[in-house]
């Protein structure tokens, strides 16, 4: 099972509270995996210690420490830092930078390995795929809320990541909104054959009835997907 | 991992602070200059001064700060009022203080408005107007700049914004609930942001007890405040006196921290006493008082008489206002004025003397102008690498410690700050000047800087980690960027602190380093009102300047203007 992301949790919590313990999940290329469960459950935090961004979840509680293993195509994860992980990361808020263009914060994401007349071309096509063409010289905060939560999954897409965490993507969407919004992400991301987590409260939210996985308020029995 | 830079950071900055501290402690235990402290007949009226000078302002400043901001929050006039506020903070104490004396002094526009048609006067009556015996020029001046600095503390915290959405929401949710928006405020709104402003309020306080410049200029002489006579004696040749003076820092620290101490205890009974009485209150009908601030069973014709008084609000930061305005107006007349016989309303003899004086003098404009951009730099750079490079934990835990500049006597950190340049050689050279004015520098660029630094969201640097960008990558082009603003005004703020230091300058730098505000205030005690008003002025100009710098340098940018054309989707 090399191919796919595999996140084996020995434990994940702080000190004094376990949040999750003995789950094992793995994620094909091409499927997207629903993780589900209360607040509080650490199903955020599950997704933290796979990004490799716990340090910015406890910034000022107690910290959390995660004891397990995150592989990605046969790749160890586990302690290299975000940015090295190849594992994108989209937010219930875009969390768009503010002081840049709806396209100076796509191209902010393409790789800069490549001349720069393509990294522009990259990002229009993106505006496109988004349905936002002509609106990149755009103020980030004169978009919509559908609007922006498009791009900020167009940016996470530009950054070619091998692994795709979603959390919470809908909440804070209206319903008619989330029901429009569903598929053109899910048509996206299994579009570029990498494998997807998507942690969500909502029943509505699940990508796929075969795939999804509930946790629990704090977890007694092991978990194996 | 993240030890290293913690423990390095805390060292720069606490080994000169601890060192100073500790050279200023053990020359203020001197017992026979505890001896010599109470055997002069002028410590104990002295003390009794600084009390009644640093509470009266002190309490003073916290009612109507406490009223403009229940006005502010309730009428929504906070954001409005705001936009004046950095011009009075870059307003310097001794600025205010020089600019009030031409206003109030026997010879001041006060009396020559009136003189001598309606007083009579022909000549300067021999009143004590300024150096008023009870102090309250002092109090006066005082309450001018410290209403503005608490005003803009609080400022910070109800900018922020998920505090500002919890607090009006909440506040909205009181009135629903069928309280005035009097009582909202009171119970709901006020009871959360007062325990943030503790600090603030003790460095007022501090500065209230403590103030030399603005004190040697408007306070009372005969016997002046005690930390007025501390300075004196801490400039005295004989060794003997200079350890009195030690011991009268050491003195006036106790009184501080013993005040600090009531303060805080007196916050706590009010806010207790204020449970107390809200306790099974039945909601209050929307006839009582709009503003809640006089008792419920006052006499009608009592708050008739009260609503009367220039008490509202409105009224005191209007005159707040006009009182700066006045001093600015005076201190620009001021420095072009030659010949001014008494009760002439204006200067029979304009002269650009004083300002070519000042010009002629560009070393002395240098010093400050290098001093203040110098240790605002270095406090910027350590500012921002403490809340980027430390835990959190950390950071709370050292906070006050980073704040004692703000609360303990600057004629204490002088003496240590003095003792600390003797031992590493830096005395009278300006390097050890630089030192000094960091220390005193420091919390106010970390308080200005804190609230937007930590307000930015954590998720927005796991973002751009999760897009494949380093963490300079992060720092360069995102997160410092996005926090400009913040960080251009905190270097403001550090500057215009800088550039008001007396006591450091004068003490540390040995005398051998004018900056435009020794030359202000030694100026203030000597005749030539013209080279005061001009230095005075520029006092002002260079922090105003430096305000401006930062708002443009912290401007937001500019996007092109798109029509209103927003989908749904």
């Amino acid at each position: 099972m090399n191919a796919g992301l595999q996140i084996d949790i020995e434990r994940l919590g702080t000190a004094a509270q376990t949040l999750v313990q003995d789950l094992h999940l793995h994620v094909p290329a091409g499927e997207i995996l629903t993780l589900m469960g209360p607040s509080g459950c650490g199903k955020s935090s599950v997704l933290a210690a796979t990004a490799g961004t716990l340090a910015s979840v406890s910034e000022g509680l107690q910290p959390l420490q995660f004891d397990g293993r995150v592989q990605l195509n046969g790749r160890d994860l586990t302690t290299l830092p975000t940015h090295l992980r190849g594992v994108g990361l989209v937010f219930q808020d875009a969390l768009l930078f503010a002081h840049m263009t709806v396209a100076e914060n796509l191209l902010f994401a393409v790789p800069r390995t490549l001349p720069l007349a393509q990294r522009q071309a990259r990002v229009q096509q993106a505006l496109q795929e988004a349905e936002l063409s002509g609106m990149g010289e755009r103020d980030p905060s004169t978009l919509s809320g559908g609007q922006r939560a498009r791009v900020a999954l167009m940016r996470a897409l530009l950054a070619e990541p091998q692994a795709l965490l979603l959390d919470e993507p809908f909440s804070k969407l209206d319903a008619a909104l989330r029901a429009q919004l569903r598929p053109w992400v899910f048509a996206h991301v299994r579009e570029r054959r990498i494998p997807v987590v998507l942690v969500t409260h909502d029943e509505q939210d699940v990508a796929d009835p075969q795939r999804v996985l509930h946790l629990r308020a704090t977890e007694e029995s092991p978990h194996h997907v | 991992m993240s030890f290293l830079p913690t423990f390095l950071l805390a060292l720069i900055a606490a080994l000169p602070m601890g060192w100073a501290l500790w050279a200023a402690a053990s020359q203020a235990l001197d017992v026979s200059a505890w001896q010599a402290l109470w055997a002069d007949p002028q410590t104990l009226r002295a003390w009794g001064m600084t009390l009644w000078t640093g509470l009266a302002s002190t309490v003073l400043v916290w009612w109507t700060v406490a009223r403009l901001l229940a006005h502010g929050f309730i009428r929504q006039q906070l954001a409005r009022w705001l936009t004046h506020v950095p011009a009075l903070l870059a307003t310097p104490h001794a600025a205010m203080a020089i600019g009030l004396v031409l206003w109030l002094s026997p010879s001041g526009w006060a009396l020559r408005l009136v003189s001598p048609g309606l007083s009579g006067f022909d000549a300067p009556p021999p009143w004590l107007t300024t150096q008023d015996p009870w102090g309250l020029g002092l109090i006066l001046a005082l309450w001018l700049k410290e209403v503005p600095f608490l005003l803009w503390v609080a400022a910070t915290q109800l900018q922020r914004e998920d505090l500002r959405r919890r607090w009006q929401a909440e506040f909205a949710l009181a009135q629903t609930l069928g309280h005035t928006p009097a009582t909202a405020f009171a119970q709901v709104v006020w009871p959360q942001l007062a325990p943030r402003l503790r600090w603030p309020l003790l460095a007022v306080l501090a500065y209230g007890l403590t103030v030399v410049d603005m004190a040697l200029i408007i306070g009372p002489a005969t016997p002046p405040t005690l930390a007025v006579l501390a300075w004196q004696w801490l400039g005295d040749a004989d060794a003997a006196m200079q350890a009195q003076g030690a011991a009268a820092a050491g003195w006036l620290t106790g009184t501080l921290l013993l005040a600090g101490v009531l303060t805080v205890m007196a916050l706590r009974v009010v806010a207790a006493m204020r449970k107390f009485a809200s306790r099974g209150s039945l909601p209050q009908s929307q006839t009582t008082d709009r503003e809640g601030w006089l008792p419920q069973k006052t006499p009608t014709w009592v708050s008739y008489f009260c609503r009367r008084l220039p008490l509202q609000p409105n009224v005191m930061w209007t005159t707040i206002l006009t009182t700066y305005a006045a001093v600015w107006f005076a201190l620009t007349v001021g420095s072009v004025s030659g010949v001014w016989p008494f009760p002439q309303l204006w200067p029979s003899l304009w002269t650009g003397d004083a300002w070519a004086q000042v010009i002629a003098s560009a070393p002395t404009v240098w010093t400050t102008l290098g001093l203040a951009a110098a240790s605002a730099s270095v406090c910027l750079v350590w500012s921002v690498a403490w809340l980027e490079l430390t835990p959190r934990r950390w950071q709370q835990a050292l906070r006050p410690w980073w704040l004692l500049p703000l609360v303990l006597p600057s004629v204490l950190w002088v003496v240590g700050l003095y003792s600390v340049a003797l031992q590493w050689r830096l005395e009278g050279q300006w390097l050890g000047l630089l030192l000094a004015h960091a220390v005193m520098v420091l919390p106010y660029v970390l308080l200005a800087l804190e609230p937007a630094y930590l307000a930015v969201d954590p998720r927005q640097s796991a973002v751009v980690a999760s897009l494949g960008q380093s963490r300079w990558t992060d720092l360069l082009r995102i997160k410092w960027p996005l926090l400009k603003r913040a960080i251009a005004s905190a270097w403001a703020v550090g500057f215009a602190v800088s550039v008001a230091q007396y006591l450091p300058t004068l003490y540390v730098g040995a005398g051998r380093f004018a900056t435009v505000t020794t030359e202000a205030v030694t100026l203030a005690s000597g005749a030539q009102r013209s080279l005061m008003s001009a230095y005075a002025a520029l006092q002002m100009l260079l922090p105003v300047l430096a305000f401006a710098l930062a708002a443009y340098l912290g401007r937001p940018r500019q996007f092109e203007k798109i029509g209103s054309m927003k989908d749904n989707t």
